[in-house]
């Protein structure tokens, strides 16, 4: 890995981190610790594409991480590793599937498994399904908002494809 | 994988679970209120037979204290000294599809159409 790439991503997971912790400001929309809009997946998601599975995985775990340091505690790490975790394998799973014209479509089915590995989580830790309950709005809220986070990421890919900042990475 | 087919996917997915979310709570059969930690029921009691507030405390010795209000007919954590305040934030629930949770001290008010076996509700009444 050179500097530049270095540099890059560095600057990647501070931007990442930036989003996460304004957003964790945010009310949540269930009563589920890190449920949210998950805007800092927008970084995720293009480094996935621009920069490949393991740079894009490296910012995520950075950006969990220090996340939880900033944000949160150990069990805010947990559900938000978890979400991220579900999310992006996803995300690898179906980038050949997808291609670079659905990058959209892998912003929604991502934020939807995000949201499923947080409630799986919270189920385990109450010990009771009792949590699934809020399964239907976070999946209805996960499609409105990953599509706005999709498109997002879509565009950046897009409009960044062949432009100098990519040159030398 | 096409463009249509990614559509066509994720709008069944919307449509599917925006109906749930505004369909589940329509639903609204049982009025007993049982309460969980760890997935063990500590605590039930049916709400149509409340006829006055009062508050129950249930501390799980591990210093988390959920103060539960017991209302005619709904349910609330009144006060919580977890550090999320998400229980509390809750509020009311008088609805299957709205159960209240606290994750830090695992605490879970689900309402139901009874009691689980083996468990007797309270009757109700203020005491
Ligand atoms: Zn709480």
């Amino acid at each position: 890995m050179n500097t530049k790439r270095l540099t890059f991503l560095a600057v990647l997971t501070a931007a990442a981190l930036g989003i996460f912790i304004i957003e964790a400001q945010i009310p949540p929309l269930a009563p589920i610790p890190g449920i949210k809009l998950g805007l800092a997946n927008v970084i995720t998601l293009w480094a996935l594409y621009a920069l490949g599975a393991r740079d894009a995985g490296l910012v995520l775990a950075a950006r969990i991480l220090l996340g939880a340091l900033f944000a949160g505690s150990a069990t805010a790490l947990l559900y938000s590793a978890a979400g991220g975790a579900l999310c992006f394998g996803l995300q690898l799973l179906l980038k050949r599937a997808a291609g670079e014209k659905n990058i959209w479509a892998l912003g929604v089915l991502g934020a939807v498994a995000h949201n499923a590995g947080q409630l799986v989580c919270a189920a385990a830790v109450t010990g009771s399904a009792a949590v699934f309950a809020y399964a239907p709005v976070l999946t209805a809220s996960a499609c409105v908002t990953g599509l706005f986070t999709g498109l997002i990421a879509n565009a950046l890919y897009t409009k960044l494809k062949d432009t100098r900042i990519m040159q030398g990475l | 994988m096409k463009r249509s087919g990614f559509i066509i996917i994720i709008s069944a997915l919307f449509a599917a679970s925006t109906g749930l979310a505004l369909l589940l709570p329509r639903i609204k059969h049982g009025t007993t209120a049982n309460i969980y930690r760890g997935g063990e029921c500590i605590y039930s009691v049916d709400l149509s037979l409340v006829s006055e507030s009062y508050t129950v405390d249930f501390d799980d010795g591990k210093s988390h204290v959920n103060t539960v209000e017991i209302a005619p007919g709904r349910i609330r954590v009144l006060e919580a000294n977890c550090p999320d305040g998400v229980c509390v934030n809750t509020g009311w629930t008088d609805s299957p599809a709205k159960p209240i949770i606290c994750l830090p001290a695992k605490l879970i008010i689900r309402i139901s159409g009874e009691a689980p076996d083996g468990f007797d509700a309270v009757t109700g009444a203020a005491r």
